[in-house]
């Protein structure tokens, strides 16, 4: 054996005036990550994010099952999102297998994709809101969280993690009376949201943390591959679900939200504004939707690929455009599946974003990339 | 009630009081009694007055006002009634205690939630009783490269400092533990020892994150010290005295806030700052620095620490009361002493118990001060309190540059103002009042 | 698997395998009746730049597939780059094919600037040669970077090298990203690391 440490426990000689901090994996403000940041005084020099506390492999695990068995694990990189997590690997599969989805099915998966956005971007708020030092934003949105959830929970029967979408459409058909609930919770959901403008966003306080902070300019956004809000909030008119339209997005109208300043103020209001934006979108769907019909195609006991074959789907999740890469060798299970997702996407920009920032401003731009970190390990 | 909420049932309460006090008996007479009686069987009990002294006879005597009323009056001029009981350390950490269990129940209530609900039947009136318990019983971790003299001492000085704090304040007329002739320099003077034990703690835990939040206190208490004590300059111009209890008395027509309320705006944002109260949580930021200086004190180090805050708490905002909302003064609300308690006793039907002849223990002006000074602290702990719900963390830059440029620019035309008033004679020794 | 197993792995002989047949990915291109024309015209840009060094792999609806040898994948990125207006790189997944003894490499490329091309993903395939007892960073499985062309593979590129053991040479930050840092076992994505248990 020799005596060379491997490449990540290798102690860097730095500077006497320079403190390492290691922030996280288990820290209040770092999420299950862990961030290796070095001040000098108050400003960070460098910074250099470790992501892989909570890596669990999900890629390799699902060459080992069958196209079926890989849906609930596969969602578990975001429970809170689980829909739209979910959303890329079944749009491959049915393109795998050359499955029809019937409309039913897909105006039920775009009002459970829209819901699981809204789900997952209060969650996201609340902890924005905490990183802040803002305990009421916290509680807020994890209470009106739960609105939501009890909608899921009626429409899957599970309240976090549904695996409700399954190739050939969705698992089960919508309760009965579900339109006029639904309907009441988003309304209902949808004023209580505005709220959150009175006490967070037009917060004088907040505005003056957050603006100008960990600017990420247009040219940067594009050049780091960042995406969903990240991006738009850079200036970049990208929206999956208007230039790439999945499903029944192309029958409804989406507004994309797109503001200039690229600064942590933008990248927080965007995700907010994207939570008004959903409940158009599913009082839209529940308008537009077939009021009744088939919601699933049956499938053989173990579906195969027809021979060698790749696909590569991709879908606009609570964070940003989410990509499922699929090989399959026409076995019953996968070759290979690769999930190309948001928040390791938006991680490449976090070291160029914080390199210069003062060390307060570093929960409010790390989180401000709408970052996942179990997403991010997969 | 919510679905989560046990059923709160007043037969239940009363069965678990009338357990306790079953239980109490019960060991008293079994065993505490016997107990007195071998210890009475061999000692050699006084001769008073002519007779021995038995329990009995203590016991009467106990329960009979001539005998016990002196003695009680004799107890609560002494300088230890003081420093522990009324004006200092119990009735500072009782309030203290009501302030936490307020503040944690109204924070409940603007974020839609229940808040303590469980411990002590009603509404977890007891949750602070067990939070305290937890702390007590927890393990005490030192860290391995900590100095450890440095460290253990931190917490305790931190609570001795903050109960000096509280002994300058004045509660009512004459009620104060110290009446000091410099008290406000004496305040200045203890409040600046808050950042050296903070520093002291942070560096002494040998360790990051705390090494980090306490640099950032000393920071901000530092630079906040000076618009501290610029903004109550004002105050001392006007009345011409450095003693609270004077200062206090002075504003017996109108509290200095009506003439100097740019002096009271700065004071109140500085004792944000010095308390380390939200928006000026800095020092604790958890979402950067863990919980700041305080990340490595555990178990009852940590309860210490939070006594002393909360004690800091009340201390200051007793300060901005007797500052500038007047003290004690107010409408004499409190009822006289009813006179024929002294003379006839209480007649219930046949008995008649007295009459008391040392009877009141306070005067009424007594209770009316403490009573405006109580119910004037409590407003103002409720204002310290209340942007915690609605405002998120500063940074430490936007925080030393108010310090250092607004709110020392305000304290100085606060000191213009009191400068004005003073030289056009309508304020001030020898002006209006 | 510990590192004393490996160690003594590495010094025995690798065993000579003989090519199995390609595998249906490289099967020669045949012209399906009607391709989509604006797809059709992207992938003739290519191959009018390259010529034979390319490979169409299929061209569909949106997704293009170029396969590119590794000694040209870099000039083919910066044309894609530069003559194409593609602009970031979504994804970079490493797939093992231990029957060809190779690994691929695939980037597919979007672009954000250009609106025509929103919908698009440019599919690059490249190999690397598979080394049947591997020691990251230090064996034959090596490509060149494309950090330099789209600044966003960095992480994904490090994310193939501890996942498939594929090095990327130029590249900055060679390190570990989500293994634990004393991970000394096959890199865990090639097909001959075999789950526990199944």
């Amino acid at each position: 054996m020799t005596n060379e440490l491997p490449p990540g426990l290798a102690l860097r000689k730095v500077d006497e005036r320079i403190m390492t901090l290691n922030v996280g994996p288990q820290h209040p403000g770092s999420g299950h990550m862990r961030i290796i940041v070095q001040i000098d005084g108050d400003y960070i020099v460098a910074c250099d994010p470790d992501p892989g506390y909570v890596h669990r492999g999900e890629e390799k695990m699902a060459e080992y099952r069958n196209y079926i068995l890989n849906i609930p694990h596969l969602e578990r990189p975001v429970i809170h999102d689980s829909c739209n997590v979910l959303y890329p690997y079944v749009l491959g599969v049915e393109e795998l297998l050359g499955i029809e989805v019937p409309e039913r099915a897909k105006y039920v998966r775009v009002i459970a994709s829209e819901l699981n956005r809204c789900i997952y971007i209060m969650y996201w708020l609340a902890i924005y809101g905490i990183f802040l030092g803002h305990s009421t934003m916290f509680m807020w949105p994890a209470g009106d969280r739960e609105l939501l959830i009890d909608l899921m929970e009626k429409m899957t029967g599970a309240r976090v993690t549904h695996a409700h979408f399954v190739p050939g459409g969705v698992r089960n058909d919508l309760p009965p009376n579900f339109e006029d609930v639904c309907l009441r919770h988003v309304n209902y959901f949808e004023k209580r949201i505005k709220e959150y403008a009175a006490v967070f966003y037009d917060n004088p306080i907040l505005i003056a943390r957050t603006r100008d902070t960990g600017v990420l300019s247009r040219q940067d956004a594009i050049r780091f591959g960042t995406t969903g809000s990240v991006l738009r909030a850079s200036g970049v008119d990208y929206d999956l679900r208007k230039k790439e339209p999945y499903d029944v997005y192309d029958e409804l109208d989406v507004h994309t939200n797109v503001m200039k300043e690229g600064d942590s103020y933008a990248r927080s209001r965007i995700p907010w504004l994207d939570m008004l934006e959903s409940c158009n979108i599913i009082r839209q769907a529940l308008q537009k939707m077939p009021k009744s019909g088939s919601v699933r195609v049956k499938l053989k006991p173990n579906p195969k690929g027809k021979g060698f074959d790749t696909v590569y789907k991709r879908v606009e999740s609570g964070r940003g455009s989410l990509g499922c890469y699929i090989v399959s060798d026409g076995k019953p299970e996968p070759y290979r599946v690769k999930l190309s997702v948001p928040s390791f996407r938006n991680l490449v920009a976090l070291p160029n974003l914080l390199r210069g920032e003062k060390l307060g401003n570093m929960p409010s731009v790390y989180w401000s990339l709408n970052y996942w970190p179990v997403e991010a390990d997969r | 009630m919510s679905a989560i909420a046990p059923n709160f049932k007043l037969s239940e309460f009363i069965k678990s009081l009338l357990d306790n006090i079953f239980w109490i008996i019960l060991i008293v007479v079994l065993i505490g009694l016997p107990a007195i009686m071998m210890i009475l069987f061999v000692i050699e009990m006084p001769v008073i007055d002519g007779e021995l002294l038995t329990p009995f006879l203590a016991l009467t005597w106990l329960a009979d006002p001539s005998r016990i009323l002196p003695v009680v009056k004799a107890f609560m001029a002494t300088d230890i009634f003081r420093v522990m009981a009324f004006p200092g350390f119990g009735f500072a950490a009782l309030l203290a205690a009501g302030t936490i269990f307020v503040e944690r129940k109204m924070m409940a209530k603007l974020q839609l939630r229940v808040g303590p609900f469980y411990c002590g039947k009603v509404e977890g009136i007891l949750q602070l009783m067990g939070d305290g318990l937890k702390l007590i019983s927890k393990e005490i971790i030192i860290p391995a490269k900590a100095d450890k003299p440095i460290f253990w001492a931190a917490p305790v000085l931190f609570v001795a400092t903050a109960a000096a704090f509280v002994a300058f304040i004045p509660v009512a007329p004459g009620w104060v533990v110290a009446d000091v002739e410099l008290g406000l320099l004496g305040v200045f003077a203890v409040i600046g020892f808050f950042p050296i034990i903070t520093i002291l703690s942070a560096w002494s835990a040998n360790s990051k994150f705390p090494f980090i939040g306490g640099i950032r206190a000393l920071f901000q208490m530092v630079s906040f010290e000076i618009p501290l004590i610029l903004s109550l300059l004002g105050v001392v111009m006007l009345t011409g005295s450095l003693n609270l209890s004077e200062i206090a008395a002075s504003q017996s027509s109108f509290p200095w806030i009506v003439f100097l309320p740019v002096g009271a705006i700065v004071f109140f944002i500085t004792m944000l700052a010095e308390l380390e109260r939200i928006p000026f949580d800095l020092p604790e930021a958890e979402s950067e620095i863990v919980a700041g200086w305080l990340t490595e004190l555990s178990g009852m180090m940590y309860g210490l620490v939070q006594l002393g805050t909360y004690l800091k708490l009340y201390a200051f905002a007793g300060l901005f009361v007797v500052l500038f909302l007047g003290g004690w003064n107010g409408p004499m609300v409190v009822p006289p002493f009813p006179a024929e308690l002294l003379e006839k006793g209480i007649e219930m039907g046949p008995i008649t118990a007295g009459p008391f002849p040392g009877l009141p223990l306070f005067t009424q002006e007594m209770l009316n001060g403490a009573l405006w000074f109580v119910l004037k602290t409590v407003t103002v702990i409720f204002f310290i309190i209340l942007p915690r719900g609605v405002f998120p963390r500063i940074r430490v830059d936007m925080l030393l540059n108010l310090g250092w440029t607004k709110l020392i620019g305000l304290a100085f035309v606060n000191i213009f103002i009191a400068l004005g008033l003073l030289y056009a004679g309508v304020l001030g020794p020898g002006g209006l009042q | 698997m510990s590192s004393d197993v490996k160690t003594t792995t590495v010094d025995s002989k690798p065993e000579v395998k003989s090519p199995p047949p390609k595998p249906a990915a490289k099967k020669t291109e045949e012209k399906p009746v009607e391709l989509p024309a604006f797809e059709k015209s992207i992938s003739d840009k290519i191959i009018e730049k390259f010529g034979d060094k390319v490979e169409v792999g299929f061209v569909k609806e949106d997704r293009i597939r170029i396969n590119v040898g590794k000694e040209d994948v870099h000039n083919v990125a910066e044309f894609i780059r530069d003559g194409l207006n593609y602009d970031h790189v979504e994804s970079v997944s490493g797939v093992d094919y231990p029957q060809d003894n190779e690994i691929e490499v695939v980037y597919h490329i979007g672009s954000y600037s250009d609106s025509s091309l929103a919908r698009q993903i440019l599919v690059l395939a490249t190999r690397a040669q598979r080394e049947t007892n591997p020691i990251p960073g230090n064996d034959a499985t090596k490509l060149p970077t494309l950090r330099d062309v789209f600044y966003s593979v960095e992480f994904h590129e490090r994310e193939v090298f501890e996942m498939l053991g594929v090095f990327f040479e130029g590249h900055p930050d060679n390190r570990r990203l989500l293994l634990p840092e004393d991970w000394a076992d096959l890199p865990p994505l090639r097909k001959d690391f075999a789950i526990k248990g199944r």
